[in-house]
């Protein structure tokens, strides 16, 4: 059977949190899964109050697993695909790796450009 | 068409109705219909407070600068008792030369001083004695002051007259914090960066409200930053009529050799749940049974009493001191077990903070990071119910509805 690495949905009316599971394709969401590799809360956290940084999402992975049973021919759904190749576990598809360039380039023209700012300043 | 009205008819119809009577006469209610007391009753009460309102009440009214302004100061006529049962009114000019003798005051305390450093190693009982001895010295300090002012000027508070409730003779108003103490709390913590037991002990205020002290100052200051308006005359009238601490600053020449006045006592020891109920230990004569002993007895994950208390170092202090090691090596042995404290303390944060480096790994994305924490997967145990174990429960039923179950925040980010 195949087996899928997906994620099942907890949380409340909302408040949506979902479990990252290794499951039988075929076994309904919330059953209990082969194993729980991780979880990912979809509601972004804000920053830490006073600083620039910006809104988080926080997800709960365990790396090597996943790795493990992406080796053994888990199939991951396409969410999954997606945060799996985030930390370098798939190709990226859906645009991931296109995005998180551009973030990276916005973030060191950015600082490129807060020196200068300061000098100015002074 | 009907004739017209003339003005003579009307106004004799008119006067007609107003002598009419409008109403039909009703007896004289004894009691209303939601009250068990008679009408009478409550008309003689009102009389009575409006009476008291005007006369025994009415120095209450306009609060004497500097003081409390409690019913338990005033006997019943109302004449205020420290005054000697003569009612006195002050000028202007005498509310002011007051109120500046009462600030001299409260910027120090006499000589006396010197027998109460003796006296500290007696403990927290002592101390309390010896603060309200310190009060009672600055009072009357202040009190004598205010003889060379003025012979007519009001002596301070005794322990009567801080009573609001008369009828309650055991509730006596306790001081709250000066807005000088307060300030100094904060510029203790905050800019010189010292730890919050260290503030606590040269303050003599407890933990929880040096927590309080700076949250609330950092907000006061962030609210003055952003020029919202501070409910100041409120707090600076609330604070005139209440007794507080008086902040004195060591540092000052004239303080040389004086200790701040002890708001509270630092050291008490908060009831555990476990240890509420009565136990009977049945014990070898031969064995030692010491604190630690008793709070394993109670629970096996209770500390002893001594390391539950809120300043664990100064029982150590007072240790040393019984063990006889003099003035100076007291400082050194304290200061280096703070230093040890402090060292491990570094030491657990930075090994937090590698081991964070390793795990969490930030991947920017367009809107938000998607932070990624690496766990373990053995972490949830064979039957997946470790509480170590990452991710929401299978087969167990959610706990949030359950009693006990505390939601508000516990800690505030800032």
């Amino acid at each position: 059977m195949v087996l899928r690495i997906r994620l099942a949905r907890f949380g409340k009316k909302h408040a949506p949190f979902y479990n990252i599971v290794v499951a039988h394709a075929r076994t309904a969401r919330n059953s209990r899964p082969l194993e729980v590799l991780g979880t990912y809360d979809p509601i972004p956290k804000p920053p830490p109050p006073g600083t620039n940084a910006r809104p988080w999402k926080d997800i709960k992975l365990d790396v090597s697993r996943a790795r493990y049973w992406v080796g053994v021919g888990a199939q991951p759904s396409d969410t999954a695909w997606r945060l799996l190749s985030m930390v370098g576990i798939l190709e990226p598809r859906f645009r991931v790796g296109q995005i998180q360039g551009k973030v990276v380039k916005a973030e060191t023209a950015a600082k490129s450009l807060i020196p200068e700012e300061a000098e100015v300043a002074q | 068409m009907p004739p017209r009205l003339r003005a003579s008819h009307l106004s004799a119809s008119v006067s007609y109705i107003s002598v009419r009577p409008q109403s039909i006469a009703q007896p004289a209610r004894t009691a209303r219909d939601f009250s068990q007391s008679s009408c009478r009753l409550v008309t003689q009460r009102r009389r009575k407070f409006y009476e008291w309102l005007n006369g025994p009440g009415r120095p209450l009214k306009q609060p004497i600068p500097g003081s409390t302004n409690y019913l338990g100061a005033y006997d019943k006529y109302g004449n205020l008792v420290r005054a000697g049962s003569v009612p006195e009114k002050t000028s202007d000019k005498d509310k002011e030369a007051e109120a500046k003798a009462k600030a001299k005051a409260k910027a120090g305390i006499t000589e006396g001083q010197q027998t109460a450093d003796e006296a500290t190693a007696e403990g927290q009982e002592s101390l309390e004695k010896l603060d309200e001895a310190l009060r009672q010295q600055a009072k009357e300090e202040q009190a004598e002051k205010k003889k060379k002012t003025d012979e007519q000027q009001l002596s301070p508070e005794t322990m009567e007259d801080l009573r609001p409730f008369p009828l309650n003779k055991f509730f006596r108003s306790q001081p709250v914090l000066s807005e000088e103490l307060r300030e100094a709390i904060y510029q203790f913590v905050v800019k010189e960066g010292k730890p919050v037991p260290l503030a606590s002990i040269t303050f003599g205020v407890s933990n929880e409200r040096i927590g309080a002290v700076v949250r609330l100052k950092q907000m006061e200051k962030q609210w003055i930053a952003q020029g919202k308006t501070l409910a100041m005359p409120y707090s600076k009238a609330v604070l005139e009529m209440l007794p507080t601490t008086p902040y004195i600053d060591t540092s000052l020449p004239k303080n040389a050799g004086k200790r701040p006045i002890v708001h509270e006592p630092i050291n008490d020891l908060i009831v555990h749940p476990a240890t509420r109920q009565q136990l009977f230990v049945p014990v070898a004569e031969s064995r030692q049974f010491t604190r630690v002993d008793a709070g394993k007895a109670f629970d096996n994950n209770l500390l002893p009493a001594d390391e539950r208390i809120p300043h664990p170092e100064l029982v150590k202090v007072v240790r040393d001191e019984v063990t006889g090691y003099s003035k100076e090596e007291r400082r050194a042995l304290a200061e280096q077990r703070y230093l040890e404290a402090m060292e491990k303390k570094k030491k657990a944060e930075e090994a937090k903070k590698r081991e964070e480096l390793e795990t969490k790994r930030t991947v920017p994305q367009r809107r938000w990071d998607f932070v990624f924490r690496d766990v373990s997967v053995e972490h949830a145990g064979r039957n997946g119910r470790d509480p170590r174990g990452v991710g929401w429960r299978y087969g167990l039923p959610h706990q949030d509805r359950k009693k006990g179950q505390v939601k508000i925040p516990t800690k505030v980010e800032a």
